[in-house]
């Protein structure tokens, strides 16, 4: 019943500690050649390319390390040197080969994915449709990046002009979905370093890693005990529970409340509403995010 | 649990015991904001690591065949009796709602929040999956048999965590 596996204290079982002696058996992996550096493509197709930029906010590790020593990134339309067909061509060069596809952001599906042009291949429009596709079926691994990739996310919102959907609904292949708008660079490159090192990691029905989607919010709430007692906050400032002004917190699962953001300081619920981004469905399902007349009793 | 692992879980409430108190006194000694904040998040981990650890002996106690291998769910997990879809029990005195009286409860300006699945109405007024009285995009005040039947089925039990409050007519 007791993993042998399992560390117990007195060594620190806090999130540093747990990637400081994840980093330093990498390390030692790497040291011996049982780990390969494999490729990666970061595919950014419809949205707002705010997973790529909450990536380069990793500390454990961060994107340095990603970059020199876990993968070789074949192709990220926002941090590669290359532009045009160019960059085209080295996305195309990575099909007869082995990698791990990261794709952030929905696919644009109205006329024939049109409404969603990557780049140019060979003189023609090369689409964000025709990319998920192509690249999708080829990869070893694909990990569906935030929201949008997910199911959709805000680029699939009402009225969804471009007629967005998440990557499963164009790639039907298994694949690991990290919701959140955007994905914490932790549930990335943790999932990352999983699946170099050990493989696809424990997932759940909807495909997300247990390591990081198992928890209620709500379970590990700073502000639990206000809920518990039926103290519910006015206002934003206060310090109480957020529920009656529409906190998404005891519908979302996700380990926020513990590992925190912007380098495990602060989080939404610091300071506002849990806005339900890491849930399927989000942000229609999610709405609205903040009420002043609910019913108190 | 045999006894073996008895003792390991009871070792490990002791180290986290001294875990603690040694993070109460690194927070008194430093003086760094964030790492003041990490040490008041590994105090949070910690004591949820009790609570888990003290509700495992409790379960313990209970029956001997728990899993504690994944978070409890804070939703009360279905009694197995419940796991059929058989209809729930509701008391037959409940009063009787009419579909105007439900679209007012919108759970909104002093209004409860009622919801009406299979002709029962329930309070939603302070269910947690239900702030600011909407679950996933559905507004309170309505008859969500069909929602409820296309989202929880084969989850009749989730009915019966919620609290029954008039007969929809």
């Amino acid at each position: 019943m007791i993993d042998p596996h399992h560390v117990l204290p007195p060594e620190d079982m806090s999130n540093e500690a747990i990637v400081r002696r994840l980093t330093e058996q990498a390390n030692v992996r790497i040291q011996n050649g049982q780990l390969k550096k494999k490729k990666l493509v970061w595919l950014e197709l419809t949205g707002c390319s705010g997973n790529i930029i909450s990536l380069m906010n990793g500390f454990n590790p961060n994107l340095e390390y990603m970059l020199t020593l876990m993968v070789d990134l074949v192709y990220s339309n926002s941090l590669m040197a290359a532009e045009g067909e160019e960059a085209i061509e080295r996305l195309m060069s990575v099909l007869d080969e082995e990698f791990i596809l990261a794709v952030e952001g929905a696919v644009a599906t109205k006329n024939n994915g049109l409404y969603n042009v990557i780049g140019r291949w060979r003189g023609k429009p090369f689409t964000a449709l025709q990319a998920a596709k192509m690249l999708g079926e080829k990869a070893s691994h694909v990990i569906a990046v935030g929201a949008c990739a997910v199911d959709g996310g805000p680029s699939a919102a009402k009225p969804n002009l471009a007629e967005c959907v998440g990557l499963s609904d164009i790639v039907k292949r298994p694949m690991i979905k990290l919701p959140g708008c955007p994905c914490h660079p932790d549930w990335f490159l943790g999932t990352l370093a999983h699946l170099l090192m050990n493989g696809v990691p424990e997932l759940d029905n909807m495909d997300r890693p247990l390591l990081f989607y198992s928890t209620l919010i709500h379970d590990r709430c700073p502000r639990r005990p206000f809920f518990d007692k039926g103290i519910f906050a006015k206002t934003l400032g206060e310090p109480t529970c957020l529920f009656k002004l529409g906190c998404r917190g005891p519908v979302t699962r996700v380990d926020c409340p513990t590992r925190k953001w912007d380098g495990y300081v602060n989080w939404p619920i610091g300071a506002s509403t849990c806005i339900g981004c890491s849930q399927f469905g989000f942000p229609d399902k999610m709405g609205p995010f903040i009420s002043y007349d609910i019913t108190r009793e | 649990m045999n006894e073996n692992e008895l003792e390991l879980v009871r070792r490990q409430i002791q180290l986290t015991f001294d875990e603690i108190q040694y993070l109460i006194r690194m927070l008194y000694s430093t003086k760094d904001y964030h790492t003041k904040n990490l040490t008041l998040n590994q105090l949070w981990n910690k004591v949820s690591l009790l609570h888990f650890l003290t509700n495992m002996l409790d379960q313990q106690q209970i029956s001997s065949t728990v899993t504690p291998t994944l978070p409890q769910p804070s939703q009360p997990a279905p009694p197995s009796h419940m796991n059929q879809t058989t209809p729930q029990t509701v008391p037959q005195n409940l009063p009787t709602i009419t579909r105007e009286q439900l679209a007012n409860a919108t759970g909104r300006n002093g209004n409860p929040a009622y919801v009406a699945v299979g002709g029962i109405v329930y309070d939603v007024t302070n269910n947690k999956a239900w702030s600011a009285a909407s679950h996933f995009g559905l507004p309170a005040g309505k008859d969500l048999t069909a929602e409820f039947a296309s989202c929880h089925a084969g989850q009749q039990w989730i009915l019966s965590t919620l609290k029954p409050v008039g007969r929809l007519v």
